[in-house]
C-alpha cells in the first residue's frame, strides 16, 4: 500500500475532475462577488495551515497531509456553511495522528487560539472537546481514507542523492526498515543528479503547490515530475547546464522556453546527438509520462503564482516574512552542512515566492516574478479582507436559509431542520 | 430574529453542518441487527452482526466512548484507531481481515469487519482441551503458510503487524486464515518519527523477539516473523513455547529488562553468540544479558531446538522452517517471502486453501460463542438513565456469564475450551474475563 498508489484510497476515490470541484464551490460562488476570491481562500488557508504546522513543529509531510485533508474536505462542505478555523485546527490534528506523529490536542487548541487571534478571529473555543467533535465529523466526512500519497517522495525518488536515501529523503534519517520505493509508473530507471539548490527549489514549487486545488486533480507523481520540470527552466545554474548541451541542436531551445514543455521530437534529438555527462532532457522523456500533461500542470502552477502575487500578508506579514526568511536561510545552512533532520524538516517548508525575499545562494524566481508583473495593477487581496469576507459569506448564508423564498421568517430550529431536509 | 441568528453564527457556526451530517449518517442499528457480544477489551467491544441488507454476518468493533466522570464526551480519537482506520482503509488482501465500513455516530467509531467463525487460539485450546490431540501436520502447515501469506503482504506494503499472536489470527468457516487486530501496526514506509517513540512496549511478551527483549530502539518486519515462529510452535506443542513472566513497568513507565522471558528462550534457543549476531553487542540491555549466563561455558545453555521439535513437528521440514524464523540476528531470520519457498510447503502433504480440508467434521473447532446478555448495551440508549442501565447491563451480563463458567467449571476441561471460544477473537482482554486467568500475557502489552 505504501509503495502502490494505484491501489490506494487516493487513486480510488479521491483523485477528482474540475466538474465536481466546480460543483463544490457552486453554494459559495453565490455570496462572492469574484469568483477568484474563493482562490485566494485557498492559498490564504493552506498558508494558516502551514502555519500552525510550523507552531505545533509538524513536518512538512504532515502539514501537506492537513492540506489535503482540508481541500477534501471542502469538496463535500461549503465556507459559508462552516467554520473552516475549526477545520484547519483538526485537519493538523488528525493529520498529525495519521502520520504517526501526534500532538496532544491541547496544544492544538492553544496554538490555533493564539494563530487565529492574529487575524481577528476570536470565537475559536477554548474547549478541546469542540476540536475533538470536529475531529470526529472530519474523519467521517474524510470517509476514513487518511493514508495521502504526496510529490516528496516521487522527487526524492528520482533526485534523491544516490547511494541510500541519507539525508536527502525528509523522513530517512530514522530509518529501520526503510526501503527505496518503487516507482509506481512508467519505465525510467535512474536517477537524476540534480544542485542541492535545484532539489531544494523543485521541494518548496511542490509545497506551493498545496495553495490550490491541484492536488486533488493530479496524482502526486505528475506534480513532482513538474516541479522537476519548472526547476530545469527557472534554475538558474541548472537551465544554464543543459543550454549548453543542448546548444548545438537549433531545434531543442525549446527547454529554455519558460512555457513549452519538451516535446518528444527535442528530447529524442537531445537524445541522439550527444552522449552528455548527464542527460536531462532524455531523462525527463525517460520517465514516460505525458508531456502535455506536464505542460499543462506547469502552466497551472504558473498561473497560482500570478495570482498568489496578488495576495499579500498585511498586519501578520512581517513575522511571517522573516519567518519564511529565517526558514530559507536555514534551510541552506542545513542543506550545506548536512544537519540533522529536524532542522531540514523546517526548512523543507519554504516556498519559491517568499524565497525571492532572501539574499545570494537561493534560487531567484525572477522568471515567476515576471509573469506576475503584468498583473500587478489588479487588485491586491490581504487576509483581513478573507476573514472578513468568510463573515459576510456565512451571514449572508444564515439569511438566506432564515429567509427562505416563502417571505416567512424561520426560527433557528426551524431553520436547522431545513437543512437536515436538505441533506 | 436575525440577532438570534448571528449570535448562534458566531458561537458555534457549525451547528448547521452539524445538523446536516447528523441527519443523513446511517445509524449502526440501521444497517446491523446485533446478534451478540463477542468480547471486550481496553480498546472496547466486539459484536457479532447480521447486515440487515444481504444478510451476511460481521463483527463490529466498537471503540469505547470517552468518558470524563461520567459524561461521554469527545477528547480525540485514539492513536491506534486512526492507525487501525488509516491502515486497514487501504489494505486488501485474503489472509487479511477485511474492514467493511466504519461508522462514526454518537461519540463512539464503529469499525465493521468481516466475521470469522474460529481464531488460532481457540483451535489450540480445542486440540488441547476437547480433542486433547496435536494438531495434524497437515493443518499446521496450512495455517503456517496462510499465516505467512497474509504477513508477506502487509510487509510488501511495507505494514509491520506488532502483535501477532494467536488470538490476533482468525479462521473464517471455510477454513481461510485471516490476520486481525491492526491496532498495533505502523506504516514503517519513511516514517517521520521512529518507531520506538510511538509505543514503548510492542508485542504481547511471549511472541516478542529478542531484539525487542534486549531494548532495540530500531526494529523492523523481523519482529512479526519471531512471531510466527512462536505461532508456529505453539501450534506444533499446543503450549507457548516461551512462556516467561513479564516483568512489570515501574511507577515512572520505564521498560524493565525481561529476564525471565529472554530466559525462556535461551532454554531452548541456547545464549546468542555475537558471531551469529554482529549486532547483538549493541544492544541497550546487552550487559543485562550478559550477566544470565552462566560464566563458564559448561553451564551455558545450549541450542536445544532440535530436540525441541524432535517430539513436535515430526517431518525434519518444519523443524527447519522454524529454527530459521528464530535465527537471533533480525537481519538473518527468514523474511515472509524466503519462509514460503521452504521446502516445507513444498513436500506433501501441501498447504490446503481450506485449512480444516483434512479434518473430519466433528473434529471441527465449535462455533465462537457469544452472549447476548450484553447486546442491548451496545447502543446508549437516549434515555436520561441510559449510563445506569447499561452499567447494570454489564453488570448483570457479566454475572450471568459468571455463573455459566461455574456451572461448566464442574468439567474441568470443557471450561477452558468453552471460555477459550468466547475469549479468543480479537484479542487483547480486559484481565478477569481472560481464558486460565493467572495474570496472563495473552492480554496486550501496549501503553502510551
Amino acid at each position: 500500500m505504501a509503495t502502490d498508489f494505484w491501489s490506494s484510497s487516493h487513486y480510488k476515490r479521491w483523485m477528482l475532475d474540475r466538474a465536481t470541484l466546480r460543483q463544490a464551490r457552486a453554494d459559495d460562488l453565490q455570496y462572492v462577488d469574484d469568483p477568484e476570491y474563493l482562490d485566494f481562500l485557498a492559498i490564504f488557508f493552506a498558508n494558516l495551515i502551514s502555519r500552525l504546522g510550523k507552531k505545533l513543529q509538524l513536518r512538512q509531510r504532515v502539514i501537506a497531509t492537513a492540506t489535503v485533508f482540508f481541500r477534501r474536505f471542502y469538496v463535500k462542505n461549503s465556507y459559508c456553511e462552516t467554520d473552516p478555523f475549526i477545520v484547519v485546527a483538526a485537519c493538523c490534528y488528525v493529520a498529525a495522528k495519521a502520520e504517526e506523529s501526534p500532538v496532544h490536542i491541547k496544544n492544538v487548541v492553544s496554538e490555533a487560539r493564539m494563530l487565529f487571534g492574529k487575524y481577528g478571529i476570536k470565537s475559536f473555543p477554548s474547549d478541546n472537546s469542540k476540536l475533538a467533535e470536529m475531529e470526529f465529523y472530519l474523519v467521517d466526512d474524510l470517509e476514513c481514507d487518511l493514508t495521502v500519497f504526496h510529490p516528496y517522495r516521487t522527487l526524492m525518488t528520482l533526485c534523491g542523492k544516490a547511494g541510500g536515501n541519507g539525508g536527502e529523503t525528509e523522513a530517512g534519517e530514522l530509518g529501520v526498515g526503510i526501503q527505496d520505493g518503487q516507482r509506481y509508473w512508467g519505465t525510467g530507471e535512474g536517477k537524476l543528479e540534480l544542485e542541492e539548490g535545484a532539489v531544494q527549489m523543485a521541494w518548496f514549487i511542490i509545497n506551493d503547490t498545496y495553495r490550490s486545488e491541484l492536488c486533488l486533480i493530479y496524482p502526486p507523481h505528475l506534480i513532482a515530475i513538474t516541479a522537476i520540470y519548472l526547476t530545469l527552466v527557472f534554475h538558474t545554474s541548472t537551465r544554464a547546464t543543459i543550454q549548453a548541451q543542448t546548444q548545438s541542436p537549433p531545434t531543442s531551445s525549446g527547454a529554455s522556453a519558460s512555457s513549452s514543455p519538451p516535446t518528444r521530437r527535442s528530447s529524442r534529438t537531445a537524445n541522439s546527438h550527444k552522449k552528455a555527462p548527464q542527460d536531462i532532457v532524455g531523462f525527463m522523456a525517460g520517465l514516460n509520462v505525458s508531456m502535455a500533461l506536464i505542460a499543462t500542470l506547469s502552466q497551472e502552477i504558473i498561473s497560482l503564482y500570478a495570482l498568489w502575487d496578488r495576495y499579500r500578508e498585511d498586519h501578520t506579514a512581517e513575522s511571517a516574512r522573516s519567518a519564511f526568511a529565517q526558514g530559507q536561510l536555514s534551510a541552506f545552512g542545513a542543506a550545506g552542512a548536512g544537519t540533522s533532520g529536524k532542522r531540514a524538516g523546517h526548512a523543507r517548508s519554504g516556498s519559491v515566492l517568499s524565497g525571492t525575499t532572501s539574499s545570494g545562494g537561493t534560487p531567484t524566481t525572477g522568471d515567476l516574478k515576471d509573469d506576475g508583473a503584468g498583473l500587478a495593477e489588479q487588485q491586491v487581496v490581504t487576509p483581513a479582507f478573507l476573514v472578513h469576507l468568510l463573515l459576510r459569506m456565512r451571514e449572508a448564508r444564515l439569511a438566506d436559509m432564515a429567509h427562505p423564498a416563502t417571505g416567512r421568517p424561520m426560527a433557528v430550529n426551524k431553520m436547522l431542520e431545513r437543512a437536515q431536509a436538505a441533506g | 430574529m436575525l440577532d438570534e441568528l448571528s449570535y448562534n453564527v458566531v458561537n458555534d457556526p457549525m451547528r448547521i453542518y452539524r445538523a446536516k451530517r447528523d441527519f443523513a449518517r446511517k445509524r449502526v442499528t440501521d444497517k446491523y441487527s446485533i446478534l451478540g457480544f463477542i468480547s471486550s477489551g481496553t480498546y472496547g467491544r466486539v459484536y457479532k452482526a447480521e447486515s440487515k441488507i444481504d444478510r451476511v454476518v460481521h463483527a463490529i468493533k466498537k471503540f469505547k466512548p470517552d468518558k470524563e466522570g461520567d459524561i461521554v464526551t469527545y477528547t480525540g480519537i485514539s492513536q491506534s484507531a486512526i492507525r487501525e482506520i488509516a491502515l486497514n482503509r487501504e489494505i486488501s488482501h485474503e489472509n487479511v481481515v477485511a474492514l467493511n465500513e466504519v461508522i462514526l455516530e454518537d461519540k463512539s467509531i464503529y469499525m465493521v469487519f468481516e466475521y470469522a467463525e474460529h481464531d488460532f487460539l481457540q483451535v489450540i485450546h480445542h486440540h488441547s482441551q476437547t480433542l486433547r490431540s496435536p494438531i495434524t501436520p497437515t493443518v499446521l502447515k496450512s495455517l503456517t503458510y496462510q499465516l505467512l501469506n497474509g504477513l508477506l503482504y502487509l510487509h510488501n506494503a511495507h505494514i509491520i503487524h506488532r502483535d501477532l499472536k494467536p488470538a490476533n489470527i482468525l479462521i473464517t468457516s471455510s477454513g481461510v486464515v485471516k490476520i486481525g487486530d491492526l491496532g498495533l501496526a505502523r506504516l514503517t514506509y519513511q516514517p517521520l518519527q521512529p518507531l520506538f517513540a510511538g509505543d514503548k512496549v510492542v508485542v504481547t511478551i511471549w511472541y516478542r523477539a529478542p531484539e525487542l527483549l534486549l531494548g532495540a530502539k530500531h526494529y523492523n518486519k523481523a519482529v512479526d516473523i519471531w512471531a510466527v515462529g512462536c505461532v508456529m510452535a505453539e501450534l506444533a506443542s499446543l503450549r507457548p513455547i516461551f512462556k516467561g513472566e513479564e516483568a512489570k513497568l515501574d511507577s515512572k513507565k520505564n521498560v524493565p529488562f525481561q529476564k525471565d522471558q529472554l530466559l525462556k528462550i535461551f532454554e531452548v534457543l541456547g545464549t546468542p553468540d555475537e558471531r551469529d549476531w554482529p549486532g547483538l553487542k549493541d544492544l541497550p540491555e546487552y550487559q543485562n544479558m550478559k550477566r544470565l549466563d552462566y560464566s563458564d561455558v559448561e553451564h551455558s545453555y545450549q541450542n536445544r531446538l532440535a530436540e525441541w521439535c524432535q517430539s513436535r513437528i515430526r517431518p525434519h521440514q518444519g523443524g527447519d522452517l522454524l529454527r530459521q524464523l528464530f535465527i537471533y540476528d533480525p537481519d538473518r531470520r527468514l523474511t515472509a517471502y524466503e519462509a514460503l519457498q521452504h521446502k516445507w510447503f513444498q513436500e506433501e502433504p501441501l498447504p490446503s486453501k481450506n485449512v480444516f480440508q483434512s479434518v473430519p467434521a466433528n473434529q471441527i473447532p465449535p462455533h465462537r460463542r457469544i452472549t447476548h446478555d450484553e447486546a442491548p448495551s451496545m447502543m446508549p440508549v437516549p434515555a436520561a438513565n441510559s449510563q445506569a442501565q447499561a452499567q447494570i447491563a454489564q453488570v448483570q451480563a457479566q454475572a450471568a456469564a459468571h455463573l455459566s463458567q461455574q456451572l461448566m467449571g464442574s468439567h474441568p476441561l470443557s471450561q477452558q475450551s468453552g471460555r477459550a471460544g468466547s475469549v479468543a477473537s480479537f484479542a487483547s482482554l480486559s484481565g478477569g474475563t481472560a481464558a486460565g486467568g493467572s495474570g496472563h500475557p495473552r492480554k496486550k502489552a501496549r501503553m502510551g
